[in-house]
């Protein structure tokens, strides 16, 4: 099939996987932004309770593959009665693996914090939710800026896992899968929604590098 | 009101086997100035950090102001909004404005109003003689303005007391006196301040009385005079001559 047929077809439908992509990423993303902050302020707690389990999360979603999860969500979930969209399934591991990482880079970040800093906040008075919130996530935030752009593109990537299920409306490779099933859409086909990805990274790259430029800490 | 606003009774640290504050009974009165020196190793960073409790301790009290300061807690965080600490590194926040630096403490631990907690600041970086570099961060300042940034930081809490480890010795020498004004000019004010330095000179001016700590140890405590002109100690003579053999 060549191109102009293609899109004399499926135009709209790759409209919408576009769309579809973009909601399930900046969804996904921003969960995975929230819960990679909250699990970072456990991991860095002086409750030693907080800090095992946000460990142990981070161990499990760092290490668990994406296909291997969303059909656990899928298949196992219903036999604890509890049914969730094929949609949400989707955001639900698309969230939970970036929020591992998320926090990951925000550890990192942590990290090269001056611990002269955290004295200094102590020996004024801070308790630790306002050292957190104050000096700790910011300056890791900051520092992070470009692990996180990353991020965003692979969550992008990962909400191709919904082409594993029946989800509707699709995304873009879900579908690539559908073409290819229902006509011979062949190569062209998928050279359009990697296109679409591409663009989309491209984009993300950019706002993050100017992001970044104008956060980063001097030092 | 209580007349000693630091006091540290039986105080004993150990970094693992090695006795690191021996035996520490320190008090230093409202209004007085208290400079510590010793050789390298000796503790006193240790003693500056142990008042309010940057450092753990193995044993013994401090008091601020009266008031036993607890090991942690809500308690320990509010007596120690009230005793002021400058570094020899700085530590200023790296991702704040020189005025954020300063409102940060009065208006999250105070709750002050962000415009009081700005007019404020103004203030005193104006006293410390850095009112133009309100709005750059620390890394655009040379060391001698973030030290007086730090200090302007540390007064924004109105402390009852000054710690100061070793304040100019990250400084490159030019800027050594620009601190040191700050603090001789802070000691006139009536700040209650306790000072490790290297600086004889400035011990010897703004000093109320010099404590001479050797391995853990408070050896020797006089007035400044008396312990730069005829130590009373060996101890304390052989430190002062291998200084001024430098
Ligand atoms: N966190 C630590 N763990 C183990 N030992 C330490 C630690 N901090 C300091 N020490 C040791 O404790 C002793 C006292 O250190 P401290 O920094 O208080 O000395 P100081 O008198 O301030 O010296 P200087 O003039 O070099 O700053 C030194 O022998 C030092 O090596
Ligand atoms: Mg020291």
């Amino acid at each position: 099939m060549s191109l102009a047929t293609l899109l004399e077809q499926y135009g709209e439908e790759y409209l919408i996987a576009l769309l579809t992509t973009w909601k399930l990423t900046a969804i996904a993303f921003s969960a995975a932004f929230v819960i990679g902050i909250l699990v970072t302020v456990m991991r860095v707690s002086p409750v030693k309770p907080l800090r095992v389990f946000a460990e142990i999360y981070v161990q499990i979603f760092r290490n668990i593959s994406g296909a291997a999860l969303l059909i656990l969500l899928v298949y196992a979930l219903p036999y604890l009665n509890m049914m969730f969209s094929y949609f949400t399934c989707v955001i639900i591991a698309t969230t939970l693996i970036p929020s591992a990482f998320c926090s990951e880079y925000l550890m990192s970040g942590i990290n090269t914090i001056d611990v002269g800093q955290i004295e200094a906040a102590r020996a004024l008075g801070l308790n630790f939710t306002e050292l957190v919130r104050s000096i700790v996530i910011p300056q890791a935030l900051r520092s992070s800026v470009i692990p996180l752009t990353n991020l965003l593109v692979s969550t992008m990537l990962t909400t191709a896992l919904a082409s594993q299920v029946p989800m509707d409306p699709r995304e873009l490779t879900g579908l690539v899968s559908h073409i290819n099933t229902h006509a011979v859409g062949g190569v062209v086909a998928f050279f359009v929604s990697a296109f679409l990805y591409c663009i989309t990274a491209v984009v993300i790259g950019q706002v993050g590098l100017r992001i970044d430029r104008r956060v980063r800490i001097l030092r | 009101m209580e007349e000693n606003i630091i006091e540290l009774k039986n105080v004993e640290k150990y970094f693992g086997t090695l006795h690191v504050l021996n035996n520490i009974n320190l008090s230093v009165k409202r209004g007085e100035v208290v400079v510590i020196i010793g050789p390298s190793g000796s503790g006193k960073s240790t003693l500056c950090r142990t008042v309010n409790r940057l450092e753990t301790i193995d044993s013994g009290e401090i008091f601020i102001d009266g008031e036993l300061m607890p090991e942690e807690g809500q308690e320990l965080a509010r007596i120690r909004s009230e005793v002021g600490m400058v570094f020899q590194s700085f530590n200023l926040f790296a991702h704040m404005t020189i005025l954020d630096n300063v409102t940060l403490a009065p208006r999250t631990v105070r709750k002050i109003p962000k415009a009081q907690a700005e007019k404020e600041a103004m203030e005193l970086l104006k006293r410390v003689g850095i009112e133009s570099q309100a709005g750059k961060v620390p890394a655009q300042l040379s060391g001698g303005q973030q030290q007086r940034a730090a200090i302007a930081r540390a007064l924004a809490m109105h402390p009852k007391a000054m710690l100061f480890d070793e304040p100019t010795s990250a400084l490159d020498p030019e800027m050594i006196n620009e601190v040191l004004d700050a603090m001789a000019e802070l000691a006139r004010d009536g700040m209650t301040m306790m000072i490790v330095t290297h600086e004889m000179n400035f011990a010897r001016r703004v000093a109320d009385r010099v404590i001479f700590m050797d391995q853990g140890q408070i050896i020797e405590e006089s007035t400044p005079d008396k312990f730069f002109d005829a130590p009373g100690t060996k101890r304390a003579r052989d430190f002062l001559s291998s200084i001024r053999t430098q």
